[in-house]
Formats: C-alpha cells, sequence, structure tokens
C-alpha cells in the first residue's frame, strides 16, 4: 500500500538562460506509517521535490517535463502535477502539510498562535462551529506538548522560544490530520537538545496517527535517528534508495561512500592519537599562548526615560580558559550560551566588563587602542558565515595585501602578492583568486580565503567561530583537516567555538563546555566525550543524533 | 576559475551594478536624457546665440559667438571634455571623480583669470550690419536669439505664440520681454543641471559624513546626531530660501547650498542604518581584528558596502532640487535677469490670458527631467537590490 507516489519526476526551474534542471527523473515512494528522509548536500534538488509535491514552486518560473507525483486515498490516487489549483488548495493541509527549516520567519508575528491555528481549520473544516474550533486548537497545542496551552494560546509568536515555534508549526501542519507530512530541514535551525525532543514528538506523533512522512535533511545523524528508507540525492538524481540501516552500513553509491566518509567522526586524525602523550608531558612546561582569566561580559539592560540600568545580562560570567601553542581547545555549547561573546570579547572585539585576557605573556585586556594594534598580528578570526566573511566591493588581493600594508609585512606590494599567493597554495586555493571577487567563490572556498586572511598576518592564535556550521559536509570534512594541518605545522593554538560534536572530536585535544555563560565543564576531549563528569555535558551528547549509535540499538 | 594564471581583475560589483541598470529600458531613457541635457546645457552658446558662430564682414573673418563666451561658458565646456576624458579613462571610480573635480577647479580658476568677454553687447549689431549689407559670410546659430537677447529696437515685441508669423521665427514664442523661449530654455538647462548636482552634492557629502559617524561610533554620538537630523527635517527649505532671498538678494549659488544644507538629513539616515548594520558583519569585524586604521575600516570597508542606498536616495534628490528651484522661480523669487524653467512658468500665468507657450515647454522640460532621475533612481534600487536583481537575471 502506498500514501504517495513520485514517478520519474523532472523539475526544471527558470535559470540565466533557460531551463535549469533541478530535478532528474526522481522516483520513491512513501508509505503510511513510515519515515522517507531524502538526503543531501546544498544544491542536491532535495528541497525542489518537497515543493514540487506541494506545488508551492514560484508560478511560471518552473516545469515538469516528465513524470507524475500520485498521492493515494485508498485506491484511488491524484496526480499531483495534473490537478488544477483549487485541488491543489484543498488537498493541501488537508491530505499533506509541510513544516519549514526556519521557525522564526514562518509564523505571523501580528496574530496569535490562537489565532493562526483557528484560521487553518476555518479554511479546511467549515463545517466546525467557533467552540469545537477552539477546542480543537487546544487539542492540538496539547498534542505538540506546548506547557499550559490554555495560556498560551493567546500568545503572539515572539514569547515562543524557537523550538516552541517549531512545536506550533507542526501543530498547524497537523492540526487537519493530513495522511502526508512533508519535513524540510525542521531541525537544521535548533540546538541539539531541541533538536533531539522535535524529533521525538514527530516520531510520536507519526506512531499514534499512522502517518506517512517525508523528511529532508542533510545530516546523516538525524537519518540514523527517524528514517525507515532513505533516499540519497546528487544534482537533481536519486544516487541511491533502500532501508536507513542498509544504505548508512553498506551504502553501495560511490557518492554515499564519500559523504558518510566525509563525516567529522568518521574522519582519520593522521597520527594525532600517537603524539598525544607526548603533549601531555610537555603540557606542564608549556606556557599557556593566551590564558583568559575570570573573563566577564555584562551587557546592561536600560529601562525609563532616565535610562537607568535596572540589570544586566551575564552574556560570559566568570570564565577561564587556556590554550597552549599546537593545541586546538573547542569550545562547545548552545545557542546563546555566550561562546561567541567570549571569542569576540577575548580579540577585544566586545568590551570586557573584568577579569583578564592574557596573549603571550602580555596582558591585553586594558590596552589602549593605539597599543593594541601591533598585537593585533598575534591574534587573528575567522568567522561563520561565509556569505559576510569578506568584503564584497575588494578583490581577494585587495583583502588579503591590506592588513600586511599596515602591519609592515614583506618591502614592497610585489613581495606581499608573493606571499599571498603562498598563502593560497596553503589554503588549496588557486593563485589566480587573487584577481577575483567574493561573490565568484563557492561558500567554502570562500571560508578557506577567510582563513587565508588570517594567516596573512603570521598570528600564533586563532579564533574560529563555528566557521564550518554553514558548509556541507564534504566541504567542512576538507577545510578541518586544513586546519589541523595548519594547527600541526606551525604550532598555532586555536580556540574552535562550535556546536557539533563530530568536529570536535575530529579537530579538538581540549574541550570546555559552556553553559549560560560559565564553563560547567572542561577536560581532554576523549575523557569528555567518553565519560563526561556533568550532567548538562551528558544530556548535550546524549541529544547529538549520531549515525553508529543510533543503528547499534536499531 | 576558467582562464588560471590570468592576472586580469574580474568584473567588480560596482561595473555588474552599472551594467544591471544600463539593462532597463526605463534607465536608459533616462540616462539619454540627462546626456541631451548635459550636451544642450555645454554647448548652449553654440546652439542658441546672437553672436553668429563665424561672419565675414568687409572682408574681415571672425567668430563673435567665441569672442564672447562668458568665463563660465569656458568652465562648462572645459568639464565637459574633461568628463568625457574622465569616462574614456580606467582606474578607480573615486579617482577619476576627484581627477574631473581638481581639473573643472583648475579650469574655472584660469577661466575667470583671463577670459574677459567685451562688458557690452549690442545685439541688434547684428542685424543693422545685416540689414545694410554689410555681411558678406554669415554663420549663425540654429536658434539665432540669446536668451537676454530682448528685440528691444523691434516696437512690436512682447509676448509672441510660436511661429507667429512676421519675419522673426521663435519656434517656441517669446516671453513678456520679447526674448526666445527655446533660447531661454536651452540656457536654462544649465541651472536645472547644476541646482540638482551641486545641491545633492553637499547634502551627500554632509549626510554621509555625520550619518557614517554616527552609525559607527553609535551610543552618545548617534543620539546626538539623530537630534541634528530632527532639527534639520524641521526646518521648512522653501521658507528658509525665501527668508535668505529677501535678506541677502537672489543668487543662484546660495540656492544651491541652501537646498544642500536643508536636505542633508534624508542620506544621514540611510548612512547611519547601513553602518550600523555593517558593524557587525563579519567582515567588518575581522578588519578590526586585523587592527586596520580606522579611516580605512570605515571609507575602504563599510562605505562602498553602504552606498547602493545613497545612490538611489541621491538620484531622487536631484529630482527635488530641481523642483525646489522651479517653484522660487515660479513664486517669483528665483534669478531676476538669467532664464530658468521656473520663471518661464511663472509669465505663464502672469498676465491676463493664459499663455500656453510659456508653460507646455517649460514645463514639459521640468517633467522630463524630474522622471528621468526618478527613472535612473528607479533602476539603481531594482539593480542594487538583489531580490528584483534575480528576477531580471531570468
Amino acid at each position: 500500500m502506498k500514501l504517495l507516489e513520485v514517478d520519474g519526476l523532472i523539475t526544471e526551474l527558470a535559470g540565466g538562460e533557460g531551463w535549469l534542471r533541478a530535478v532528474d527523473n526522481v522516483s520513491f515512494s512513501v508509505a503510511p506509517g513510515e519515515t522517507f528522509c531524502l538526503v543531501g548536500e546544498s544544491g542536491s534538488g532535495k528541497s525542489v521535490t518537497s515543493l514540487s509535491i506541494m506545488g508551492l514552486l514560484p508560478p511560471g518560473r518552473f516545469r515538469h517535463p516528465g513524470g507524475a507525483i500520485r498521492l493515494y486515498d485508498g485506491e484511488q490516487s491524484v496526480d499531483l502535477l495534473k490537478a488544477d489549483s483549487a485541488a491543489l488548495t484543498a488537498l493541501r493541509g488537508e491530505r499533506m502539510a509541510m513544516i519549514f527549516q526556519e521557525p522564526m520567519t514562518s509564523l505571523n508575528p501580528v496574530l496569535t498562535i490562537g489565532d493562526q491555528l483557528d484560521e487553518v481549520l476555518r479554511i479546511h473544516q467549515p463545517g466546525m462551529d467557533i467552540n469545537e474550533r477552539a477546542e480543537r486548537v487546544l487539542m492540538a497545542l496539547h498534542e505538540v506538548q506546548i506547557p499550559r496551552p490554555t495560556e498560551r494560546v493567546n500568545d503572539f509568536p515572539h514569547r515562543l522560544s524557537g523550538g516552541q515555534r517549531q512545536r506550533v508549526m507542526i501543530a498547524m501542519a497537523l492540526i487537519c490530520e493530513p495522511a502526508l507530512l512533508i519535513a524540510d530541514e525542521p531541525t537544521t535551525a535548533l540546538d541539539v537538545t531541541v533538536q533531539a525532543e522535535i524529533l521525538k514528538l514527530i516520531r510520536e506523533l507519526q506512531a499514534s496517527r499512522g502517518m506517512g512522512v517525508l523528511f529532508i535533511t542533510h545530516d546523516f545523524g538525524v537519518v540514523a535517528q527517524i528514517a525507515d528508507r532513505v533516499g540519497v540525492m546528487r544534482r537533481g538524481e536519486l544516487v541511491e534508495q533502500g532501508a536507513a540501516s542498509a544504505v548508512l552500513r553498506q551504502p553501495q553509491h560511490v557518492y554515499t561512500r564519500s559523504l558518510i566518509a566525509a563525516l567529522p567522526e568518521h574522519l582519520e586524525r593522521g597520527g594525532r592519537s600517537a603524539a598525544e602523550p607526548e603533549l601531555a608531558a610537555s603540557e606542564a612546561e608549556a606556557v599557556p599562548l593566551l590564558s583568559i582569566r575570570d573573563l566577564t561580559v555584562h551587557f546592561p539592560i536600560h529601562r525609563g526615560v532616565m535610562r537607568r540600568v535596572v540589570d544586566h545580562v551575564r552574556a560570559v560570567d566568570g570564565v577561564s580558559l587556556d590554550v597552549r601553542p599546537g593545541e586546538v581547545v573547542a569550545l562547545v555549547g548552545e545557542s546563546g550560551c555566550g561562546k561567541s561573546t567570549l571569542g569576540r570579547a577575548l580579540l577585544r572585539l566586545q568590551d570586557v566588563t573584568a577579569g583578564t585576557v592574557t596573549l603571550e605573556g602580555r596582558d591585553i585586556t586594558a590596552l589602549s587602542r593605539r597599543a593594541l594594534q601591533p598585537l593585533r598580528r598575534r591574534m587573528q578570526v575567522v568567522f561563520q558565515d561565509p556569505g559576510s566573511s569578506l568584503n564584497p566591493r575588494l578583490p581577494i588581493l585587495g583583502t588579503l595585501l591590506e592588513p600586511m600594508r599596515v602591519h609592515g609585512i614583506g618591502a614592497d606590494d610585489s613581495e606581499r602578492r608573493q606571499r599571498a599567493e603562498q598563502l593560497l597554495e596553503r589554503v588549496e586555493m588557486p593563485a589566480d583568486s587573487l584577481w577575483r571577487y567574493p561573490h565568484e567563490f563557492s561558500g567554502g572556498q570562500r571560508q578557506r580565503l577567510a582563513i587565508a586572511r588570517a594567516l596573512v598576518l603570521e598570528p600564533r592564535f586563532i579564533l574560529c567561530d563555528e566557521i564550518t556550521s554553514a558548509l556541507d559536509v564534504s566541504v567542512q570534512a576538507g577545510i578541518l583537516r586544513l586546519l589541523r594541518r595548519l594547527v600541526d605545522d606551525d604550532r598555532l593554538g586555536m580556540l574552535f567555538i562550535t556546536h557539533n560534536m563530530g568536529v570536535v572530536e575530529f579537530l579538538s585535544d581540549r574541550m570546555a563546555v559552556m553553559r549560560q555563560g560559565r564553563i560547567v565543564e572542561e577536560g581532554l576531549t576523549k575523557q569528555v566525550l567518553e565519560a563526561p563528569a556533568e550532567e548538562y555535558t551528558r544530556t548535550l551528547l546524549a541529544a547529538v543524533p549520531r549515525m553508529d549509535g543510533a543503528l547499534l540499538s536499531s | 576559475m576558467s582562464d588560471a594564471g590570468s592576472q586580469r581583475l574580474s568584473r567588480s560589483w560596482s561595473r555588474e551594478v552599472a551594467a544591471a541598470v544600463l539593462r532597463r529600458s526605463g534607465a536608459r531613457i533616462g540616462l539619454v536624457w540627462v546626456t541631451l541635457l548635459v550636451v544642450v546645457a555645454t554647448f548652449a552658446p553654440f546652439i542658441a546665440n546672437t553672436h553668429p558662430l563665424y561672419m565675414v564682414v568687409e572682408g574681415r573673418a571672425s567668430s563673435p559667438a567665441l569672442a564672447n563666451l562668458q568665463a563660465l561658458d569656458w568652465v562648462w565646456l572645459a568639464g565637459f571634455v574633461l568628463g568625457v576624458l574622465a569616462l574614456l579613462l580606467k582606474g578607480k571610480v573615486w579617482l577619476r571623480l576627484a581627477g574631473w573635480l581638481a581639473g573643472v577647479g583648475i579650469a574655472a580658476a584660469v577661466a575667470y583669470s583671463s577670459v574677459s568677454p567685451p562688458l557690452l553687447t549690442v545685439y541688434e549689431q547684428y542685424r543693422e550690419m545685416e540689414r545694410d549689407g554689410r555681411i558678406e559670410t554669415i554663420v549663425r546659430a540654429p536658434i539665432p536669439y540669446s536668451a537676454k537677447d530682448y528685440l528691444r529696437d523691434y516696437g512690436d515685441t512682447g509676448m509672441e505664440p510660436p511661429v507667429a508669423g512676421n519675419e522673426r521665427h521663435h519656434w517656441f514664442g517669446t516671453e513678456e520681454n520679447g526674448a526666445d523661449v527655446a533660447s531661454r530654455m536651452i540656457h536654462a538647462a544649465r541651472i536645472a543641471l547644476g541646482i540638482g548636482f551641486i545641491a545633492t552634492g553637499i547634502a551627500l557629502l554632509i549626510g554621509t559624513l555625520i550619518g557614517g559617524l554616527m552609525g559607527y561610533f553609535s551610543g552618545v554620538i548617534d543620539i546626538i546626531g539623530m537630534r541634528l537630523v530632527e532639527i534639520f527635517e524641521a526646518i521648512p527649505t522653501l521658507f528658509l530660501l525665501l527668508t535668505f532671498v529677501a535678506f541677502f538678494g537672489r543668487s543662484i549659488y546660495m540656492m544651491m547650498v541652501i537646498i544642500g544644507i536643508t536636505s542633508w538629513s534624508g542620506y544621514a539616515r540611510y548612512v547611519r542604518a547601513e553602518f550600523l548594520k555593517l558593524r557587525e558583519q563579519d567582515f567588518v569585524q575581522a578588519a578590526v581584528a586585523c587592527g586596520l586604521p580606522l579611516p580605512s575600516i570605515l571609507f575602504r570597508h563599510m562605505l562602498p558596502n553602504g552606498m547602493a542606498p545613497l545612490l538611489v536616495a541621491a538620484s531622487f534628490g536631484v529630482a527635488s532640487a530641481i523642483l525646489a528651484e522651479a517653484t522660487l522661480s515660479f513664486l517669483g523669487l528665483g534669478l531676476v535677469d538669467d532664464p530658468s524653467w521656473g520663471q518661464l512658468l511663472n509669465q505663464a500665468v502672469q498676465s491676463s490670458s493664459f499663455n500656453w507657450w510659456l508653460a507646455v515647454f517649460p514645463g514639459g522640460a521640468i517633467f522630463c527631467t524630474v522622471f528621468a532621475y526618478n527613472l535612473i533612481g528607479e533602476a539603481l534600487r531594482d539593480a542594487v537590490d538583489p531580490h528584483t536583481q534575480r528576477r531580471m537575471d531570468s
């Protein structure tokens, strides 16, 4: 028995000149009560597939030269590609529903969540009267485990956290009890602990209703947790599909194998484990490159006409941490725990309330802008968002040369250019990148260029703020290897801020877990990951969807 | 990445935007009109002039038009040539702009110190000479009347509809003093262009400076700056202009300055908003972390990225400055003797009858010019907005 059957689907989108084939001859089916995961890297066509099913592609900008999408209701079926818009509107919400990635923007901020749920019912169940609808809305909120639904129903979306908003989105999708739920990366924007709860909720709701779920993700850990069957997409084609355990354990296609091998927890740590005892021995005499003592950053909260300070947000609340040369320290925590503020504070991009930051034995917390200037080249930073990490108006040459000029590195511009070319080679970019503008590079390439910009000043310490979290796994793998090599070759010190445990495991020597502005646990990466001492660390680690763990238990 | 090893710089963002603007037909129409205005304004003495371009009188060849060129005419011509050069030359946009400004400045200094046309111009002499048959060869300008050639020696002068049928041909008719409307409109193009660009330039300069400081430093400077903006927004430009005209007399330069210093607040707001946003961008933070000096961060990393909305606002600003001048002239508070479009409009309704040619032609010129700038502004806005840009591409 089938619920959804996608048969040889081809979707073409209007591109620069002519049509771009975004989905090419994709066939799969979803049975009631089954979860089918579409997994692939960005641009693989997985989202376009889901939008084709829902009929939500931008009007007039797409076409389907072939294929069929059949939605079954018992023995009857409707071809969604041939259905007119009235029929589609009736089907959406009632027979199939969708939840999206970004919970922050998918709810209307000027309507209460109750109103928004009520509207769905008004459209799809015109027979219900107002009391029935109110009761149904409360039930829906109760189902998605929103605490105290009778009070929350009149709340506006801004009063809810990201996870709660995603729950409301799920309630909205499920309120008419659709037979098919399409979830397009519903947990990507959420913290791991919240993600674990949402995944659990989807599984429970699916089990109780016998829904079919088409789940779109890029995360193999999530696939291992939730999927019954899985399809791997690359450049619009479905390269492999089958039962989740089979595909993940014995991938048949080369691409699937390379994707799974690129997961950070599967990367080879070339010779690091052998070096570890030596590192531990030298630890005692090694002078910390960067040492943070009781660092505190408070943001005042102003109230009233006189803007009196009524309270402080304790973003960083007494943190102490050391980074030694040749060592990567991972700083792990969920969003809002203060890890990025800490990073900005130790680079003096953010004013420090109290505490000291010592770089190579010099206290830099109280230095003036001018006194700090020559020290800037000793510590550098690479940021998260590849879209904004490089000045879009300057060619790479300008971005790389200016810092050298300011710090007097190299005698003249031609020598500096040579140095820039050598650096590009080190970050594995072609030398002619110098003459190009940032928009001509992909996300991974831009992050490599941002690393080159940091290295240009020959720093001793580099701060990396979630630099791979916006990248695909295979690109991420390349950058992580590059970083590890740079640290080992130059004996740099690196503080790597991340929320990805796989990255921590591959890259870091030591790790610190941060929560609400404080460090709750710190130690050698291996020890912390294998035997976490603190309750919070345990919850965090348990929430991380891991491929191996989930498969072993199933 | 196709041509590895090539050392040529690929297309920069500003070039992409320029190309995207030119792809829009609205912008093309607007640019054609503005270019036409620039050409007409520059060559006004050769298009509409009572002084013949070339004549031979009793065996002696001369060019009265050239001999009577004012210093301002020479500055316009120099500016035009330098402008064409700056457009053709390669190099950084701001460098070329600075070079052009410097060139115009030098030209102005030279022209005002060395050019001395005859102080007294007798337009009638050429017509007399022609009547007496002393002229052997003559090449006239296409419109053989100067803007201030009031034809006083004729008894029948005054307002006259286009092509009225006497021996003198006035394509757009004459105004109340008997001067040719077409000629006055051509010479007035200079005022329209000048006031638009100079007033907007002043406003842009002040607005960028104050807005940039507010946005980058925020805090107290931002609070003080915003109050300053609010104060200036509360001053009605027109009333200030009227007051100044009443006290200090009429001067086109004063008008430019006043329009400029009362309209910067909008630009300051734009720049402030952009800078507040840009300050948090990773590449600006990285520039700070690299220890780059403040001027470099402000002008090399932030300003070029925040220019886009400013340019859009500026093209609308040019249009509104032109309108402000026309309004003043229409109210009869513009320039006394110098031609301007608004002043001609004023004359259309001054006498007992409605003189349609004085309303249609200058009014049409104002409309077309403001419309052209709005078209350009619209196209710029679409070009710098990535959302609409994508829609155009496909």
